[in-house]
């Protein structure tokens, strides 16, 4: 956006998600039942989507640098876990919150170093990851919590201050940054670039491995609010079964916001419309009522419709491009 | 009297178990353009990249300035004031021209931490117009002409008061043009009292660029002189450590027969327009023209990868529109594409499944193919082509250019086409397998295959050609027959200026 840095493909979709959450939004207003307020539809928006769009973000980072990172769910579950166990232990929430947001960064770091030292394809790593840290989830808690039945309870409103009510805020100052960091920031464009090519930067003398450990560290913060949302704002803490299958929805948000999924290109902007689009789906759908069963297999082929449309229109440009 | 600038004593290089660079001595003086020649695989980009600290030399010493240097990394290399600018350019397509010049570099900050993009465009600009390049800084890399991004290569290599710039081959994929402006930047480094090495296979080149030339061979460095001393042909003899003929080959005896392939103003804008030609059975026409002229572009389209708009094309005397390239390839129509690495071969695969996905069709029994017989015709692929390979299990990617092209023909050429379009078939290919290529090219035609040749190398394209068609912005400005058929007609065509010795097919 600064200085036409981003290129017209990428304002392309970006309008496009843009002109679309709108129209869901005035589709909400249309659908919306007697008694209901628009108002509080706004207002719940964000603190519903902030786990997505945070979780997003933090893909979004991996994925600029070519790298992606499959295990998020399983790592917010582990931070949810380290999280329950100080909670049941009586901790002071500011520990417990601490801990929530240390153990998503351990987590994601540790993911980075594993496919730097070991240089496995991070699919693969992070694929071993999802079963692996969801397992380490459940260890902890029980471990951690003497009879652990697969819950932690979390009753006390003390413990749900940053999910209940501060996600929305939490959520304004991260894409606030996250924007400024994108638009003023030189790490981000050396993440592009190492997406780019790995080669290029080492024959350029930078150091490709250091780019994806600081991806990976970003997101390992931008996945610590994730975490710290989505896990305060729980009554019942399950490690086991919490934002199963969430991964697949972020990399949806991420795609459908125009990032390339190879890595190299993209924006964090479009990852945060991609995320508010498809919840506003879901929204509109429930509105309009339609079961869960079709909300699913909508959202799914609401992704592969944009992207489809997208690629269609400019079909011609693409194949004038690779005859260059 | 120039001082050694850089010098070689002793260097050695082994991959695994090769040797790819044994017991080499080299020494650049100030301001001196060294020529390093040899064929593929004998080790002149193993010695660049030791050079430039891609890696580090197993034995030996490099001296920079009289002083030992130890080049730890690219880096380093770039530190100390050599700049190399590789065979595949290491360039990030998605970001911008200035991001891409920049972007080893500290970039400029605003007051409170920022990027400042302004102040990051404006230094690009005056970088690029230091070297009289009007490209805009804020341009996506992607978007840049091949010349342009080479041009960008050399602006950034040399924005950092660079003393010995290395160039790894970098006109493989520029046209004659383009070439010439690269050497008009290069002569003006050279006055400047920067010594390059250039590493090239067109001879031609070295001869009107370089102060002396080096030979390396297997690994060895076989010969080196001063470039006003020698003659190409002693060049090719050390090079290939035999006397080799620089004649092109023309076994065909027989004029060209009937007609198979017919254009009438074919057309699909902007990528051609009018485009009209005969291709007849045992002959062999050239399709000269700059980078960007439609070459290409043409050829894709009778191949069947897009259609033309309007127009006609005949194969075989039969209206000619196909839907796809499998309905070329069974109709007897092939084409090899120019960039063999993206377009043609698969880098990981075996020779035997580069060859065999060709043929695979006709091998296969009840959706299986027969293990023995694809075996037998990959063997005798490769022997009638001659690939060297160590087996046919070995990795496409392990083998050299030449080695790939020569696969990639085979692929095709067991099916028995008529009709065979190569699009640059000898680029980055070395001098011994650039021989064999044109022998089978020869050969093809003597066996009354119809050959459309698109090439930028001008003696090749002169040397193998019967016919010659010039294209110029999308559409054949030009066709040259016999005594015209010589390099400044060519090169005037090409460039969009009359001629007044040729027939111009379109008015």
């Amino acid at each position: 956006m600064i200085h036409g840095r981003l290129d017209y493909r990428h304002r392309r979709r970006i309008y496009f998600l843009l002109a679309g959450n709108l129209l869901l939004l005035g589709l909400i207003r249309v659908l919306l039942k007697e008694g209901s307020s628009f108002a509080e539809v706004l207002r719940r928006a964000g603190p519903d989507v902030a786990p997505v769009i945070l979780a997003g973000l933090a893909m979004t980072s991996v994925i600029f640098v070519g790298a992606i990172d499959l295990s998020v769910a399983s790592i917010i579950a582990v931070a949810g876990s380290a999280f329950g166990v100080l909670v049941h232990h009586d901790q002071p929430p500011w520990i417990c919150y601490f801990a929530c947001l240390a153990a998503a960064w351990v987590l994601s770091m540790w993911n980075g170093y594993l496919i730097r030292t070991l240089k496995i394809p991070a699919i693969i790593v992070t694929l071993a990851g999802l079963p692996f840290y969801r397992g380490l989830a459940l260890i902890v808690a029980d471990l951690g919590i003497p009879d652990f039945g697969g819950n932690i309870s979390v009753y006390d409103a003390a413990y749900h201050q940053p999910g209940k009510f501060y996600a929305g805020w939490i959520l304004l100052a991260t894409i606030i940054a996250a924007l400024i960091w994108e638009a003023f920031g030189r790490t981000p464009r050396q993440w592009l670039a190492r997406g780019n090519s790995e080669e290029a930067c080492r024959l350029l003398g930078m150091k490709p491995e250091r780019i994806l450990q600081s991806a990976f560290c970003a997101a390992g913060i931008f996945l610590g609010f994730a975490a710290l949302i989505a896990v305060t704002r729980l009554q019942a803490i399950e490690p086991g079964r919490m934002l199963v299958g969430f991964e697949l929805h972020i990399v949806g948000a991420v795609v459908l916001g125009g990032t390339n999924i190879f890595g190299g290109e993209g924006s964090f902007g479009g990852t945060i419309l991609g995320a508010f689009f498809l919840y506003f789906i879901s929204q509109a759908l429930t509105y309009a009522g339609a079961s869960a069963y079709f909300q699913e297999a909508i959202t799914g082929a609401v992704i592969l419709a944009v992207i489809g449309l997208d690629c269609a229109i400019h079909r011609r440009q693409k194949q004038l491009d690779e005859l260059a | 009297m120039a001082r050694a600038l850089l010098q070689l004593d002793g260097v050695e290089k082994a991959f695994g178990g090769v040797q790819a660079l044994k017991q080499t001595d080299l020494e650049v003086d100030e301001g001196e353009v060294v020529g390093l020649i040899g064929e593929n695989g004998a080790g002149k980009s193993t010695l660049v990249k030791l050079i430039s600290g891609v890696h580090q030399p197993d034995r030996g010493t490099i001296y920079w300035l009289g002083k030992r240097l130890r080049v730890m990394s690219p880096h380093h290399a770039t530190q100390a004031g050599i700049a190399t600018i590789h065979q595949e350019l290491a360039f990030f397509g998605t970001l911008s021209v200035a991001e891409n010049l920049l972007m080893a570099e500290s970039w400029p900050r605003t007051f409170w931490g920022g990027t400042d993009w302004r102040a990051l465009f404006h230094e690009a600009r005056n970088r690029l117009s230091h070297f009289d390049l009007k490209i805009d800084p804020e341009k996506r890399f992607d978007s840049l002409s091949s010349a342009e991004k080479q041009e960008v290569a050399i602006a950034r290599a040399l924005s950092q008061d660079a003393r010995l710039l290395i160039l790894d081959e970098p006109t493989a994929s520029l046209s004659e043009q383009e070439v010439s402006r690269l050497f008009d930047h290069l002569k003006r480094l050279r006055n400047a009292r920067v010594a390059i090495i250039y590493v090239s296979h067109r001879l031609d080149e070295l001869k009107q660029l370089s102060d002396r030339v080096v030979v390396l061979r297997d690994g060895e460095c076989v010969a080196s002189y001063r470039t006003q001393e020698t003659d190409v042909n002693r060049m090719v003899r050390d090079m290939v450590g035999r006397p080799l003929e620089q004649v092109y080959p023309r076994g065909r005896t027989t004029a060209p027969g009937r007609p198979v392939l017919e254009l009438e103003a074919a057309t699909r804008r902007p990528l051609f327009h009018d485009v009209s030609f005969t291709l007849r059975t045992g002959e062999i026409v050239g399709l000269a023209g700059l980078v960007g002229a439609g070459r290409s572009e043409l050829a894709r389209a009778i191949f069947g990868l897009y259609p033309i708009t309007s127009g006609q094309m005949l194969l075989f005397g039969k209206g000619w529109a196909p839907r796809g390239a499998d309905e070329a390839v069974r109709a007897g129509l092939v084409y090899i594409p120019e960039e063999r690495k993206r377009q043609g071969l698969v880098m990981d695969h075996s020779v035997r499944d580069a060859i065999s996905i060709g043929i695979s069709d006709r091998l296969t029994r009840w959706g299986i193919i027969p293990p023995k017989r694809e075996l037998e015709r990959v063997q005798a692929a490769m022997g009638r082509y001659g690939i060297r390979a160590r087996s046919p299990d070995d990795p496409i990617g392990t083998l050299s250019g030449g080695n790939q092209q020569k696969t990639l023909i085979a692929r095709w050429l067991d099916r028995a086409p008529q009709v065979i379009i190569l699009d640059e078939p000898t680029r980055g290919v070395d001098i011994g397998a650039k021989a064999e290529i044109h022998r089978l090219i020869d050969e093809l035609a003597q066996q009354g295959k119809a050959i459309l040749l698109i090439s930028s190398d001008l003696p090749e394209i002169l040397g193998m050609s019967d016919r010659l068609l010039v294209m110029y912005d999308g559409t054949v400005v030009s066709e040259l027959t016999g005594e015209r058929m010589t390099q400044e007609n060519v090169l005037l065509a090409a460039s969009g200026m009359s001629l007044n010795t040729s027939s111009p097919i379109h008015q």
